[in-house]
């Protein structure tokens, strides 16, 4: 099976998504403990579940600098699209790459300790996405500040508000200069203020050209971004390209919908 | 090699595991190091009295038995629900999942180690003749994390998908405590289940313990042998069942 021309990897791709299908496992019954799957052996019922199949044979590229926009209904794949680009999930068939500093920024979080502070945990994801301490350091403030969460660097992830934890989250995941910057959901719990300055800073990072996967369901915001977009319904690709084309597509199929 | 290249992260997750561990109780640090000497002193009162036993070398051994047994158990406790207790760092970014479970044991093996500096210390103020086999310790102590972390990642992957393991894992630990020769000398084996009985890494390590600090000598070549030959065996099947279940963690847990 071949691709859309658009498939082909040149020195400009940032990411790599090639006939990616992913399958979840729903148990049939709750086997959850070693005394039920023995017993479950034992009754003849080996390992019973229902796959259900989240993305199927997905294919596309995203180029250095570029912001693409992925939308769709709720549960049709896009947050998975984006575990899968992170490599958070593993896909059944197919395979995903990409090229250079990934920071996810997944259904409002991005990793993070409960048991550790504010601070514990920016040396952290510091880490995980390999920068130096030292260079954590230089970033230390900007984060802080830009999360207006100054106060809080020594109070526990698990004792911050959702909004404030998301708040960190973004600023964490902008601010240490990433590559490719995945982005679900950014403005579903950030206050006008906030979501402001999000906005803002988004603007910043597409001048650096940074690599930007935008999911949302703020259509406004993807026409805004983004220059190609991906429609998504029911784990398929629906349609692939110029943004207020795709857009147009959504609204109709949501229309026919009703 | 992931070791290397993300060894910041290892070591921050280190540091916090042990921050954590000694945060939660009160007198933290100095309770930990004091509860082993505490294990001792009544195991040392009661099994003394079982088997006739009253020298202060039965003390000594009970001791290095403890300790060896405590990092094994806190090491594989630690590390099984080292990928189920960080949902929110396994579903929201990569890195390899292995360093959770790595960097749980490094940290039940510093606090072992400031057990053995304890145990180290009392050997002296006692008068115990120590011998240039000490040098073997930094070995020993480095095959058996090796058999400790290999356990952790078998256990911790397949506790992301049976939830009941810990029950099951901790009536294990129960019977391997008397499995191993902890709180009774080894004499006390039946002759003819002697090489059976043998045959349990652990017990060969508490062997090879008790031979370069307590006994001053040199173990016998087979027997560290035989503890890395399991070390490398045990290495490789955990770190085979772990790649195998490591591809839906992100979902499970
Ligand atoms: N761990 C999981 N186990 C089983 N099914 C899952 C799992 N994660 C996601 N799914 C299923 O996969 C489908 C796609 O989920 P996903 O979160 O990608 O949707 P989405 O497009 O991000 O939706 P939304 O707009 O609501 O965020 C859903 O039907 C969901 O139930
Ligand atoms: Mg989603």
């Amino acid at each position: 099976m071949t691709g859309p021309s658009d498939d082909k990897e040149t020195p400009q791709t940032a990411i790599v998504v090639d006939h990616v299908s992913k399958k979840f496992r729903i148990p049939l019954e709750k086997k959850y403990t070693v005394y039920q799957h023995l017993f479950g052996i034992f009754k003849g019922g080996y390992y019973s579940y229902n796959e259900f199949l989240a993305l199927d044979d997905i294919s596309f590229t995203v180029n250095h600098g570029e912001s693409f926009g992925i939308i769709g209904p709720n549960g049709s794949g896009k947050s998975t699209l984006l575990k899968l680009i992170a490599g958070i999930l593993y896909p059944d068939k197919g395979y995903t790459r990409a090229y250079g500093r990934i920071a996810p920024f997944i259904e409002l979080g991005v990793g993070f300790h409960p048991e550790l502070t504010a601070r514990e945990n920016i040396f952290l994801y510091g880490s995980i996405l390999g920068l130096k301490k030292n260079q954590i350091r230089e970033k230390y403030d900007e984060i802080l500040s830009f999360s207006e969460l100054k106060k809080f660097e020594n109070m526990k992830i698990k004792n911050f508000s959702s909004g404030m934890t998301a708040r960190l989250a973004f600023a964490t995941a902008i601010q240490t200069d990433p590559d490719i910057l995945l982005i679900d959901e950014m403005l579903a719990v950030g206050d006008e203020e906030f979501n402001y300055k999000v906005v803002e800073k988004i603007n910043e990072m597409k001048e650096r050209e940074v690599t930007i996967v935008f999911v949302s369901h703020a259509l406004r915001l993807v026409q805004q971004y983004c220059s190609r977009t991906l429609l998504l319904s029911k784990g398929k690709i629906i349609q692939i390209g110029d943004t207020s084309q795709v857009i147009e597509k959504y609204l109709q199929i949501t229309r026919e919908h009703q | 090699m992931w070791i290397f290249e993300y060894r910041d992260l290892i070591q921050v997750l280190t540091i916090s595991n042990l921050k954590i561990k000694y945060q939660s109780s009160v007198l933290g640090f100095a309770w930990s190091l004091i509860n082993p000497l505490f294990m001792m002193i009544i195991l040392y009162i009661v099994f003394s009295g079982i088997f006739k036993i009253s020298e202060k070398q039965f003390a000594l051994y009970i001791l290095i038995g403890i300790v060896t047994w405590r990092f094994f158990t806190s090491a594989t406790n630690l590390g099984m629900i080292s990928i189920v207790s960080q949902p929110g760092l396994v579903k929201k970014i990569f890195f390899p999942r292995e360093i959770l479970v790595f960097s749980s044991v490094l940290s039940c093996l510093i606090s072992s180690l400031l057990e053995f500096a304890v145990l180290f210390c009392i050997l002296i103020i006692l008068q115990v003749s120590i011998s240039s086999s000490i040098l073997l310790f930094p070995i020993i102590i480095l095959i058996f994390f090796g058999i400790a972390y290999a356990f952790s990642l078998g256990l911790s992957s397949l506790f992301v998908y049976y939830r009941d393991l810990n029950q099951i894992w901790d009536v294990l630990l129960q019977a391997g405590f008397f499995l191993c020769p902890i709180v009774y000398p080894i004499t006390v084996i039946p002759e003819k289940y002697l090489d059976i009985y043998m045959l349990n890494p652990l017990t060969v390590i508490m062997e090879i313990f008790r031979d370069i600090l307590l006994n001053g000598i040199f173990p016998p070549l087979w027997d560290v042998v035989y503890v890395s030959l399991w070390g490398l065996f045990l290495l490789i099947f955990g770190h085979y069942l772990f790649s195998r279940l490591k591809i839906r963690f992100a979902e499970e847990v």
